[in-house]
């Protein structure tokens, strides 16, 4: 589902100033480019954890960076290992046990 | 509704300070979008979170401890987290640079590996699969063909002798280019053999039938034969017949363990063409020819 960038910045609870600064860090990576760029679901939840990380966890913005590109690899490697495991169950599949 | 303090693991009176390590060593563990893996991670944190609001806020905490607010009156309306969603997105986020290198060797997980990651963010691009028709004879002595490539340009296909009919050439790099720092795919050349005049294969061997005159068949001699390596002279023994068959050792196809299959080469005998009056003189004046019955076996 598409959110506007307007509404995006209620869901998120972000002023438009630091969006502007989360996307030139490419922590949010919207879709489409200006004046149609527009938002996903996954996008307003990320930008909770970035919250999070920032304002309760207190990590500061080198960090913030570091821990999203980690979270981002973590995640290549959950749905590469959850599609290894899921052709390895697959009595045809390439892959035998 | 856990209490507060107990959700943290503080006492009554610690300190702002307190409260906030204690939270954030509790979160580290829990926080559904740095421990993605774990399912129950989410309820707990929930309740950490929700104890750590009330208490990081001066107010809200009096006014728990003065009873006037219950734990549940913190609770956050938490949207989804980041997790829920990070699978199904393809998009711009999910990164493969923390497997990528296990896709570098050559074993079938690799494989498996490169095919996954098509669809990330700097993914290696895409395999292009090919037909390439090869020569007979370059098939056997190896060679170079020029493959034109349907979106334009060419590429120069190395072909090992001996290469087989189906046989699959996998040129590194030479796919489709991939997004970002992703390496281009391969392109996987399966190979067609197009049948030649008179040669033909079976395995490392090739196999030629060569039509000899009656003179040679009956008197013998020496005769040039082609091979895929070029002419060689054979000695026709006397008295070859149609169906006699020689080897040529070594005149196969080249092996890839070393060596050379051979060429076997089945005698055809031929009649002079045109007709010969002396030879139609000969045979009938030839008591032999009238009694020698080559079909005698296959009569009941």
């Amino acid at each position: 589902m598409k959110i506007t960038r307007q509404e995006f910045l209620i869901r998120a609870r972000l002023d438009g100033d630091t969006l502007e600064a989360w996307i030139a860090e490419e922590w949010i990576v919207p879709t489409g480019a200006d004046p149609e760029v527009s938002f996903t679901d996954a996008d307003v939840a990320r930008a909770e954890l970035i919250r999070d990380l920032r304002g309760d966890l207190d990590v500061n913005d080198a960090g913030v960076g570091v821990i999203l590109d980690l979270v981002d690899q973590m995640h290549g490697l959950r749905k590469m290992l959850g599609d290894l495991l899921q052709s390895m169950h697959r009595p045809e599949g390439g892959t035998r046990r | 509704m856990t209490d507060p303090y107990e959700a943290l693991g503080v006492d009554r009176s610690a300190s702002l300070e307190d409260i906030r390590k204690a939270y954030r060593r509790l979160a580290k563990k829990l926080h559904p979008d740095l421990n993605p893996g774990n399912k129950e991670a989410e309820a707990q944190f929930k309740e950490v979170a929700g104890a750590y609001d009330i208490l990081s806020d001066k107010d809200k905490r009096q006014r728990f401890d003065n009873g006037e607010i219950d734990a549940s009156g913190a609770e956050r309306p938490r949207q989804r987290f980041y997790r829920d969603f990070a699978p199904e997105s393809e998009g711009p986020y999910t990164s493969s640079s923390g497997f990528a290198d296990f896709a570098e060797s050559d074993d079938i997980l690799s494989e498996f590996i490169r095919q996954q990651a098509h669809a990330r963010a700097n993914a290696r691009g895409p395999d292009i699969s090919y037909r390439l028709p090869v020569d007979f004879l370059d098939a056997v002595n190896g060679g170079t063909m020029r493959l034109d490539l349907p979106q334009g340009g060419t590429l120069d296909v190395k072909i090992p002798p001996g290469i087989v009919e189906g046989q699959v050439l996998r040129l590194r790099g030479k796919g489709a280019p991939g997004r970002g720092s992703g390496g281009a795919g391969d392109a996987l050349v399966e190979v067609s053999i197009r049948p030649h005049r008179f040669f033909t294969r079976e395995g490392n061997d090739i196999h030629l039938e060569l039509p000899v005159s009656l003179a040679e068949a009956v008197a013998g001699g020496k005769v040039n034969v082609p091979t895929p390596s070029g002419t060689v002279a054979m000695t026709v023994p006397k008295h070859a017949n149609t169906g006699t068959v020689l080897r040529l050792r070594g005149k196969g196809v080249a092996k890839p363990g070393g060596g050379a299959g051979d060429e076997l080469v089945k005698l055809k005998v031929m009649l002079p063409d045109p007709p010969d009056p002396a030879l139609d003189a000969f045979v009938s004046a030839w008591e032999t020819g009238k009694t020698y019955d080559p079909r005698r076996d296959m009569l009941p």
